[in-house]
């Protein structure tokens, strides 16, 4: 295997970029500001973040259409990966902002650093198709995540959630590399194509069941699927509210895309089929009954959470439900762009959360109250945000779920996935009701104090920004849709 | 093949069951251990006997899985002392401030 590093340097260079910015943000830290408050060093590392995230994603840009398949699938580009390249370094660009408004840590260069980290993981596990590049890359995120997690040293919380993740993650890892170490010996080979090819002459083996279940499981756990959430709730309230917010963006919309080329172009022979009635063993029979395990759990426990944190860390997991019918469907398009709108919605919500509770030390979903009066602009980017994860046309959250639906029900003979479908949609009325309980606060109940309450200006344009996209992805689609195909 | 099979099966249960009893969780951290030492044993085996040896795919697998296994060793051990700090214990379901 011959390797061009010349050229592997170029088209690594974002990736190389990303790393450099990270270490250059806490090499400034340590340095120079090491003296200053921690406010003004967060703006400071934020900025060289900014600048740094900033040139990258150009870089992507420019790159545009190249296409590229280096040392057998290991660096794999396309249009598309570039793009996802782009919209994960926005949102690290978003996170990093997010920090500004708390004040978790007096570590601040290290907490860029590590989130510098976990984006160059995730942009690697985009542009590749090989199983041991998809593993390093996966807990080099998961990894940065954990510490990210821990990072609020007051809060035995947050140590204690680092903890859970820590373990359900180890654990998963465990079962990720298990699966692919079973799917490499039926199929001898590490990459994705060759491995589709030997695995379709073994379509019914039992070893090959074996390892779908296994790697399904470990993803699980990465994006959050019943029965494998148990630690979402915990680690979306003790973490510090960027690192959450980054947990549900960026590391989510990773997990899917590699869940689903894994499932796509490494296993569709052994896609079986979840359809009514028809059941056959394969990865869609799973995948469907993790969907509706998701949805019918993620909902119904949302509605009895008091905390917003958790209020958004059981949607998520409803969310999950939602994006692995788009799995089922299979409909990249709608799968990506239904991920891309749900993220930008949840970041926004933990920028919200992250400016509430630095300014009232309230976590609680009854914290909001009087919203409406206090930050005219908070309340209305809540409204935003919260009717598009409640699917509200015409905001994006609307058409991600119709384009994940619709790509369900057209999957398989005679509506077979129509039961998931139906499913779906009465969960998705269901989880009106909590949405709805969180603006009842803002918008009808009256506030204890009058005070305003603003956060900064930064987050707030970013805020205000993400709601503008948020609407604008869901009324005029098309760009958005294009940019993911 | 079928031994080495058998011996990664047995490893990867007895991790996996020292995950889901043990209550400290530096035990638990050696559960984890033992489930991807087991993988990495499966990828030997398979690469060893498998049609094509010259390519050094499994091996590579392993010696990559070892490293990250190291990492992944060094920030559960600083999470387990991060959690010490606040509670004087290593133990799982003694700290648990969160409910719900």
């Amino acid at each position: 295997m011959n390797v061009d590093h010349a050229r592997l340097l170029g088209l690594l260079a974002p990736e190389c970029l990303v790393v450099f910015t990270a270490l250059a943000a806490l090499f400034a830290d340590l340095r120079f500001w090491k003296h200053r408050t921690p406010g003004q060093r967060s703006h400071r590392t934020a900025i060289v973040l900014t600048l740094g995230f900033g040139a990258a994603a150009t870089l992507l840009g420019l790159m545009g259409n190249t296409t590229a398949n280096l040392a057998g699938g290991t660096l794999v580009l396309s249009p598309l990966s570039q793009h996802l390249k782009i919209v994960l370094l926005l949102f690290a660009i978003v996170t990093a902002w997010l920090c500004t408004e708390t004040r978790f840590t007096r570590h601040v260069g290290e907490f860029m650093a590590l989130l510098g980290l976990a984006t160059a993981g995730m942009m690697f596990l985009v542009g590749t198709e090989n199983l041991l590049m998809v593993f390093v890359a996966l807990e080099l995120v998961s990894l940065s995540l954990y510490a990210m997690t821990a990072f609020d040293k007051r809060s035995p919380r947050s140590a204690e959630a680092a903890l859970r993740y820590f373990l359900f993650g180890g654990t998963a890892a465990a079962f990720t590399l298990f699966g692919f170490s079973l799917f490499y010996g039926v199929g001898g080979s590490i990459h994705l194509p060759t491995l589709a090819v030997s695995i379709a002459r073994h379509a019914g083996d039992p070893l090959v069941l074996v390892a779908i279940v296994f790697v399904l499981a470990g993803f699980g756990f990465k994006i959050a699927a019943v029965p494998f959430h148990a630690w979402a709730p915990d680690a979306y309230e003790g973490a510090p509210a960027p690192t959450a917010a980054f947990i549900a963006s960026g590391s989510k919309i990773a997990g899917f895309l590699v869940l689903g080329k894994l499932l796509q172009v490494g296993l569709p022979a052994a896609a079986g089929s979840g359809a009514w009635k028809a059941f056959a063993p394969g990865w869609m029979a799973v995948v469907a009954l993790l969907a509706a395990a998701s949805m019918v759990f993620g909902n119904l426990a949302a509605l009895a959470q008091t905390n917003l944190r958790r209020l958004l860390a059981y949607s998520a997991i409803a969310h999950a439900g939602y994006a692995l019918l788009a799995l089922v469907g299979g409909s990249q398009p709608a799968l990506l762009y239904f991920v891309v709108t749900y993220a930008l919605a949840v970041v926004g919500m933990f920028g919200v959360v992250a400016v509430v509770e630095n300014r009232t030390g309230n976590g609680s979903i009854a914290g909001l109250a009087g919203l409406r009066e206090r930050s005219p602009l908070l309340a209305g980017v809540t409204t935003v945000f919260l009717l598009s994860l409640a699917g509200i046309p015409p905001l994006a959250g609307f058409l991600g779920k119709f384009l994940a639906f619709v790509a369900a029900a057209k999957q398989g003979t005679a509506l077979g996935y129509g039961w998931l479908v139906a499913l779906a949609l009465g969960m998705s009325c269901v989880s009106l009701y909590y949405y709805l309980q969180v603006l009842k606060q803002v918008w009808v109940v009256p506030a204890e104090t009058r005070d305003p309450l603003r956060g900064g200006t930064v987050v707030g344009g970013l805020l205000a920004a993400l709601a503008v996209a948020v609407v604008v992805a869901g009324c005029m689609p098309e760009p958005l849709l294009d940019f993911l195909r | 093949m079928t031994p080495y099979l058998i011996v990664s099966a047995l490893l990867f249960s007895i991790g996996f069951a020292g995950v889901l009893t043990r209550r400290n969780a530096i035990l638990v951290l050696v559960g984890v251990e033992l489930m991807l030492n087991a993988a990495n044993l499966n990828f030997v085996a398979f690469w060893r006997h498998g049609p094509n040896p010259a390519a050094l795919d499994g091996v590579m697998f392993v010696v990559f899985a070892i490293a990250v296994a190291a990492a992944e060793a060094a920030v559960g051990l600083a999470l387990v002392i991060a959690i010490h700090r606040h509670c004087r214990s290593g133990n799982v379901d003694e700290a648990s401030g969160m409910k719900g």
